[in-house]
């Protein structure tokens, strides 16, 4: 459904700027969970960005659904690492969810209907009212979320959406996205530099090198459902960790 | 956004004070408020005393400064009393008109020059020559060519209130957050949309701050126009009063015009408070 084809951003006209992204390309099956991992600087969030049509590519391009993305798809959600920046805070919890859905033409009580069972789906049906510098860290995280699926997108564009968290809050959000991955079969390509999490999270996971390129893929097959517990217990597990540890550690040796 | 002012443990359950401690802390809280005021309300005693003891013994010239109570009783008499109403009123009146020409005139001004870098660069040095200028060396002009009524004072405090009112606009518009706009922009909204959805709230708690120090410049510049150019007016009943050497009622009409711009003060915050109650800055006791 989406596929990156040879894309290269460079920022400035400079003829020596570098590339933050040189020749990237991968494709997402429909109903996929890809972890693209990479360590900071390598061009992660530029590549979403030309991902999401929010920055023009230099060159190459996206299609999704064998159309160039040239702009915000009305099928695609982003989901932002810094939610505090992200939420608005002048706005409710449940108008923070329904202020797109108004603006893509769902009327006043389709939108409500939509943000009562996103924030349901993400455990925060009783806070729509609170504003979201109310809540804790996790919870305005799961209303970016809720605001993401009540746009009713296809695909979902997350760059390190749990970095700022808490590890016991981050666990608990892995599992909450994984059940609404499985809930609502919407493919799911989320950008992180925390190897467990990717794999834990990933039917596939793809390593970029600076600048961005995929230099090493992992097919990851654990069984699903997972639970913290008992995947990050098996084998396999440790033997994909392992693997994606010395590729990373390889690409950061040559850089 | 501070995490100081989340009153939430990392597990996401808000933070219940047992009953006890919270009624303790409230009651902490209001023995501590009421002992503020009591402080303030002491040093204003001591002030006005100080000024009726000076004035009464003669310290102070008495024809000059006659005692704060006769100033106060003058006041209270006027308060009754439809007059000094009727020149608050056209105070006001050159107030709001003035205030309200800059605002419609700055605020669009202020959004267009925030939006953008070029637009800001062509007309800056226009406007760092034009704003150091003092209002109330353009009375001259003014008087010239509007007159000495209400168009003079409505066009000085105008003048006045531009500024102030045209750069918090622009430092409003200039600092909405990038993320906020990238959000707007990835739900597909244009920029009509996003300038409604995201500027203008972001931008908001600016321009509440411009249009509170542009209300305070406003009136002094309301009663310059009327003491100097002879506007009707609290100024040019004050200078009435002075000049027929009613030394008490002119006090009284000074203090009156005082109480005024600190009304509006208090008028202006509170409905800061109540509007931006989402912003860090008046954001209070969240949780409770």
């Amino acid at each position: 459904m989406l596929e990156v084809k040879a894309l290269r951003k460079v920022y400035g006209s400079d003829a020596e700027a570098k590339p933050a992204v040189a020749d990237l390309s991968f494709e997402v099956a429909e109903g996929e969970f890809v972890c693209i991992l990479g360590s900071s600087g390598c061009g992660k969030t530029t590549m979403l960005r030309c991902l999401s049509g929010l920055a023009p590519a230099t060159s190459g391009e996206v299609l999704l659904y064998g159309t160039p993305v040239t702009g915000p798809p009305a099928d695609m959600s982003f989901v932002f690492q810094d939610y505090s920046r992200s939420l608005l805070p002048w706005m409710s919890v449940a108008r923070n969810v329904a202020f797109p859905l108004r603006h893509k033409g769902f009327s006043a009580r389709e939108a409500r209907a939509a943000t009562d069972e996103a924030l349901q789906a993400v455990g925060l049906a009783g806070q729509g009212r609170s504003y979201p510098w109310q809540l804790s860290g996790g919870m305005q995280q799961r209303v970016a979320i809720a605001r993401a699926l009540a746009y009713r997108p296809r695909i979902l564009l997350m760059d390190e959406p749990f970095a700022s968290v808490d590890a016991q809050t981050r666990a608990e959000l892995e599992d909450l996205l994984l059940r609404i991955w499985e809930r609502f079969g919407v493919t799911i390509v989320f950008v992180t530099h925390d190897i467990d999490e990717a794999v834990y999270l990933a039917d596939r996971v793809l390593v970029l090198s600076a600048p961005a390129t995929v230099r090493h893929v992992a097919d990851v097959a654990l069984p699903r459902p997972r639970g913290q517990l008992e995947t990050k217990r098996l084998p396999e597990f440790a033997g994909l960790r392992s693997e994606l540890l010395s590729s990373l550690q390889r690409e950061r040796a040559a850089a | 956004m501070s995490q100081a002012l989340q009153h939430q443990t990392g597990d996401g359950v808000p933070a219940a004070p047992a009953p006890v401690a919270g009624r303790d802390r409230r009651g902490a809280r209001w023995r501590g408020r009421v002992a503020t005021w009591v402080v303030k309300l002491a040093g204003v005693l001591v002030t006005l005393s100080a000024l009726e003891l000076a004035s009464r013994t003669g310290a102070l010239p008495r024809q000059w400064f006659p005692p704060v109570t006769e100033m106060y009783a003058e006041l209270a008499g006027l308060v009754v009393g439809l007059p000094l109403w009727v020149e608050v009123g056209r105070t006001l009146g050159g107030w709001a008109a003035g205030l309200l020409l800059a605002t419609v005139l700055a605020v669009p001004a202020g959004m267009l020059l925030g939006a953008s870098a070029l637009a800001f660069r062509l007309v800056r040095v226009v406007i760092e020559f034009l704003r150091p200028v003092p209002s109330v060396a353009l009375i001259p002009l003014a008087v010239l060519v509007l007159g000495t009524g209400l168009e003079t004072k409505v066009f000085l405090v105008a003048f006045a209130t531009f500024w102030p009112l045209l750069f918090q606009t622009i430092y409003g518009v200039q600092d909405v957050d990038p993320v906020a706009t990238d959000t707007a922009r990835s739900y597909g909204l244009g920029a009509l949309a996003r300038f409604g959805e995201v500027t203008l709230p972001s931008a908001a708690p600016y321009i509440a701050t411009g249009l509170r120090i542009a209300s305070a410049i406003a009136l002094v510049l309301a009663v310059t126009a009327e003491l100097v150019i002879g506007a009707p007016g609290l100024g040019q009943a004050i200078i009435v009063a002075q000049s027929g050497g009613a030394i008490t009622l002119m006090y009284a009409l000074i203090i009156a015009t005082g109480l005024l711009g600190w009304a509006l003060n208090a008028v202006f915050s509170a409905a800061e408070r109540r509007l931006l109650h989402w912003h860090p800055a008046q954001r209070r006791e969240a949780g409770l």
